[in-house]
């Protein structure tokens, strides 16, 4: 188990914080890695940043939108896809029924 | 040979030593530096760009050697026939490949009301995913109606 963590990697990481005028901005990333013997694959996505203002924290979530609506299209054919195979498949048994 | 042989070993180990160094700088990308950009400012207003990035690289490194007889004396066809000279040799090689992208997710203002974060759409994506979905969606309505 621990072999397959050192492996594959799933971490979210706080950078470091840089300051705009009176307002601290600390970005936060998420990121997959994973070594191999002979190479090697990281994806490195933003997922907020929290932001310091007179004494209060904020977190602003960094929304990928272009994602969510591809993932969203996709599982809408996938769904699509099951739904007429399930159709299909009962329309050949009633028909040999 | 066995000179040689040590030649090859040495130049392999040195080899897989550097692409070993090189896929270690390759996880330096799973910091948030690699994501957030370098605040730009203008005027009052302040800019950081964020990306979503991966990085996947690989490696190999490979060796071999062999020797050999040489030519026939006379083709007497007898399996123990004599050969004259004898042969040897070494070698060996390598190779490596990667592929990067990056691709803009939001830019993150700063202003003196506040911070706000504001998405990067990409249509050309959206456009592929819509009609590869409207295309299965098609190509499985005529095969219902097919039978």
């Amino acid at each position: 188990m621990s072999k397959l963590k050192d492996l594959v990697q799933w971490q979210t990481i706080s950078g470091e914080a840089v300051r705009v005028g009176d307002i601290a901005l600390t970005p936060q990333s998420q990121a997959l890695t994973i070594r191999l013997p002979k190479g090697g694959f990281v994806w490195n996505r933003p997922v907020a940043v929290l932001v310091e203002r007179d004494g209060q924290m904020e977190r602003v979530p960094v929304v990928d939108v272009t994602r969510i609506a591809q993932l969203t299209l996709l599982g809408l054919g996938f769904v699509f896809f099951a739904v007429t195979l399930m159709l299909s498949v009962r329309k050949r048994r009633d028909g040999n029924e | 040979m066995s000179e040689d042989l040590d030649k090859v070993v040495a130049a392999a180990e040195k080899s897989q030593k550097w692409a070993a160094e090189v896929v270690e700088k390759l996880f330096d990308v799973a910091q948030p530096s690699s994501v957030y950009a370098e605040p730009v400012t203008a005027g009052d207003q302040t800019i950081i760009t964020a990306s979503e990035v991966s990085v996947g690289m690989g490696f190999g490194i490979g060796m071999g050697g062999g020797e050999g007889r040489g030519v026939p004396k006379g083709d007497t066809g007898e399996e123990e026939a004599e050969f004259e000279g004898e042969g040897s040799g070494l070698g060996g090689g390598g190779g490596g490949g990667g592929a990067s992208l990056a691709r803009p997710v939001a830019v993150i203002s700063v202003r003196p009301e506040g911070v706000q974060v504001e998405p990067v759409v990409d249509p050309t994506k959206i456009a592929i995913a819509l009609f590869t979905t409207l295309g299965t969606m098609f190509f499985m309505l005529s095969r219902m109606r097919k039978g």
